[in-house]
């Protein structure tokens, strides 16, 4: 048996053990569902430690002896504080450490989603289609607008935001068709031939 | 209970069974099918294109998934590098997820396999697993300066002194970013590189997030995307249909005119040609073992390789006025007597695509028997619930 | 002290990072960003990893202690962690070893399976739920059909005018809602970020004094 083969029927072993579950929960499904968990931690932790904690943390401490990046480490820490009943607050300081990043966010955000988009809105209505683009995107805007009663000729008219908003939910649904169907045939066509091909 | 009481209440796992074998059958049993091309497919495929054969162009794909998504988004890569590998095209990798890193590797060794010409560091560079911590800091430098920001790649080799590096400096040069991406695609890109450095974004996203993507697509803030399975068979398919694409006289790998300058074989995107008729016999997904040739386009193949002219008319057969070549008839010897040029071009004249580049083609055979099936599921499902509901009021 | 502190820094470093986006003066781009912040960031990120193998192991410990429901198979966890563990930092992360062995035949292999289960879900779904029970519901099961078949082959093998239909339904009323959505959502967004940088939204910091 080559190797390349035995690797594969663990894979095949491990995706028949979570295909199991679909027939009914099981031990089978138990453990590997537990398994996945354990692996990618580990995963991720070693990785962190060579990616990460290594060129980041330890290099420019110890070896450039940039000693005030102690502080930040010791703030990293309080992460950990979590678990204290008396000490959790201190955990609020990484926490507000990453939150600062917002303030960048207002204007970039401004920017790609809303200004650009709204500017694209704008453009001259030469064609029906953007008329009718233009026509959904204010109804649509105004359906989520509720300090006004949806009644009479207004009412009417944020109706039609509400239709817009259904052809484009079918139009996403109609994708995600495409998209859990995909994965199953990527497992499939992984069980079919990567493994049987093998063993053929 | 009635039959339609009792349809409505079927135990789910008669249908599993019912996904499993449409999902099954079609994948076992491979038919040739088409799959029509779609603008932001196409507008991606062009751009990309464009950089053929450029020593100052390159194109850079961001692996931003794990291996979740990698039924719909791996057939994209592979297929995107394909074209780059077939066309001369410079390509960078990067990944801000640890998950990503095995499967940058995992695609390059792919389509390596059958382009043993191409080198790292030469025709593409990866750049391996970038935290994703410095994303943003990443993103901002390659607008001033690449080998100064990413200083080494996945390979542990300083990113400015590698040939590929020779023309590139910046945004300027290193003009698209695909990103690939089962979340929020792309928005890294467009929030810090498209406003301050106007680079070129797009995505390959999957199916569930496609529809979200048009009103960046129509703001031109995307230039162009492949949509889930579907976006990577079209795609699959116009690199057949154009960058994989040799006439029986042209050679297959670039060369040089008297004047020195590149010729980069495979020919241009044309609408007329995917239009054409000529163009089904390029896409069949089934496996094809014969090549055939008009007489002028047998000579012209084979005075492409003097030496082997015997050996060719050796193996040669006529039908109808058309000559033909079965490839499963070469011997082995034969084979090696052809040499790995002759025998790989002659491979190429069936118009037999590899396994490998025709995965997503093949996936799409199966979703169209899967999504009939979903398609009378709901029927039947609303079939079901209107007699009853009617059987209801009646009562 | 316990949430003034924290509130503040949020608050001025928002501030910067406002800058920091919108000018490019040294002291934002340079002092700010490169000496100040990236270090730090870099630096403290190790430790968040660390959070979730502390408060995962945790859980399970207890789970063991406890005699929780299905706690045996927390030891499977524990398996999957330490071996993963051990052979990343003894054998190497590089391809060919143990670590990487384990990632790609087991992880990859069980977490793409986990997601193709949702296919089985989905038209378990589609049977059962989709019902054409309004009109609205029926205008959405009508453009979803249109656009799946105009996704397959064998559907445009129907009539070659579906791709043109379903790319119209993509490109004009799907376009229009979502970009209506993305502006709502998008002003909703910057709204709230406003109000975490004024202090007004303080949730993420958690309940207590």
């Amino acid at each position: 048996m080559s190797f390349e083969l035995m690797s594969n029927l663990v894979g095949a072993f491990f995706t028949l053990c979570i295909f199991s579950f679909l027939y009914k929960d099981n031990p089978l499904y138990q453990m590997s569902e537990q398994l996945l968990v354990g692996i990618s931690l580990g995963y991720g932790l070693v990785l962190t430690y060579e990616r990460v904690f290594v060129p980041y943390f330890y290099q420019p401490l110890f070896l450039k002896q940039q000693w005030i990046l102690i502080i930040p480490s010791i703030i990293g820490m309080f992460y950990l504080l979590r678990f204290s009943r008396k000490l959790s607050w201190l955990s609020r300081y990484p926490i507000a450490f990453s939150m600062m990043g917002v303030g960048a966010s207002v204007p970039l955000a401004m920017h790609t989603s809303i200004l650009v988009q709204m500017r694209q809105a704008m453009v001259p209505l030469e064609s029906v289609n953007l008329f009718l683009i233009f026509f959904g995107t204010i109804a649509v805007l105004l359906y989520f607008f509720f300090s006004k009663a949806h009644a009479g000729l207004y009412g009417k008219f944020v109706n039609v935001g509400k239709w817009y908003m259904m052809v484009g939910f079918g139009a996403s649904f109609g994708l995600t068709v495409m998209a859990r169907i995909s994965l199953l045939i990527g497992r499939i066509q992984f069980l079919v031939n990567d493994v049987m091909g093998l063993l053929k | 209970m009635n039959f339609f009481e009792r349809i409505q209440k079927l135990d789910r796992r008669w249908i599993y069974i019912v996904v499993a074998l449409a999902i099954v059958i079609p994948l076992m049993i491979p038919y040739n099918s088409d799959n029509v091309t779609t603008p932001p497919t196409e507008n991606l495929y062009q751009m990309i294109d464009s950089f053929s054969g450029r020593e100052d162009r390159a194109l850079l794909l961001s692996f931003a998934h794990d291996a979740s998504t990698m039924p719909e988004l791996f057939p994209m890569e592979v297929a995107i590098l394909r074209h780059c590998f077939e066309r001369n095209i410079k390509v960078f990798m990067l990944t801000w997820l640890p998950q990503g890193g095995p499967i940058i590797d995992y695609a390059i060794n792919t389509v390596k396999e059958e382009y043993p010409d191409i080198k790292s560091g030469v025709d593409y560079c990866n750049f391996g697993y970038i935290p994703a911590a410095l994303a943003m800091p990443t993103i901002i430098g390659m607008g001033d300066n690449i080998s100064t920001t990413v200083k080494t790649d996945a390979e542990g080799r300083k990113v400015e002194n590698l040939p590929i590096m020779k023309a590139l400096n910046n945004y300027s040069e290193l003009n698209l970013v695909v990103e690939f991406s089962g979340s929020v695609a792309g928005m890294s890109w467009l929030f810090y590189a498209r406003p301050k450095f106007g680079l070129n974004v797009s995505v390959g996203v999957t199916a569930v997030m496609a529809a979200d993507q048009y009103p960046y697509l129509q703001s031109g803030q995307f230039i162009g995307m492949l949509a889930g399975l579907k976006g990577a068979a079209e795609y699959e398919k116009l690199v057949d249909v154009f960058a994989a694409y040799r006439e029986p006289g042209s050679p297959i790998r670039p060369t040089f005119d008297e004047e020195g300058v590149k010729i980069i074989p495979g020919r241009s995107f044309s609408s007329d040609i995917l239009a054409d008729d000529a163009a089904k016999k390029l896409i069949n997904i089934t496996t094809q073992s014969i090549a055939i040739f008009s007489p002028a386009e047998f000579q012209l193949f084979i005075d492409k390789y003097p030496d082997k002219t015997a050996l060719f008319n050796q193996i040669k057969t006529e039908q109808d006025g058309k000559i033909l070549i079965d490839v499963r008839t070469v011997t082995e010897q034969q084979k090696e007597e052809l040499g790995y040029l002759a025998w790989g071009d002659l491979n190429r004249m069936t118009r037999n695509i590899l396994y490998k580049f025709k995965v997503a083609r093949i996936g799409m055979n199966a979703q169209s028997v899967a999504h009939i099936m979903i398609i009378l599921f709901i029927i039947l499902g609303n079939i079901g619930y209107f007699i009853q509901k009617a059987r209801t009021a009646k009562k | 002290m316990k949430k003034t502190i924290p509130l503040m820094i949020v608050i001025i470093g928002g501030i910067f990072w406002f800058g920091w986006a919108l000018s490019t003066h040294k002291f934002f781009q340079d002092d700010f960003y490169y000496s100040f912040y990236m270090p730090w960031a870099r630096a403290m990120a190790p430790f968040a990893m660390l959070l979730g193998v502390v408060s995962l192991s945790m859980m399970h410990t207890n789970k063991i202690k406890r005699r929780a429901p299905k706690w045996q198979y927390s030891y499977f966890f524990f398996a999957g962690f330490v071996v993963t563990t051990l052979a990343g930092f003894i054998g190497g992360t590089q391809k060919g070893g143990v670590y990487m062995w384990m990632f790609e035949n087991m992880q990859m292999p069980m977490s793409a399976t986990m997601f193709a289960l949702l296919a089985f879900y989905m038209a378990s779904a589609a049977y059962k739920a989709f019902r054409a029970r309004s009109p609205e519901a029926t205008v959405l099961l009508l453009a979803a059909i249109l656009v799946m078949l105009a996704q397959v082959p064998l559907g445009v093998q129907i009539s070659k005018h579906l791709p043109t239909i379903s790319q119209w339904i993509l490109d004009v009323p799907n376009l229009a809602s979502k970009r209506g959505i993305m502006l709502g959502v998008g002003l909703g967004s910057v709204a709230t970020t406003l109000k975490i940088m004024l202090g007004i939204e303080r949730s993420y910091l958690g309940g207590g004094d």
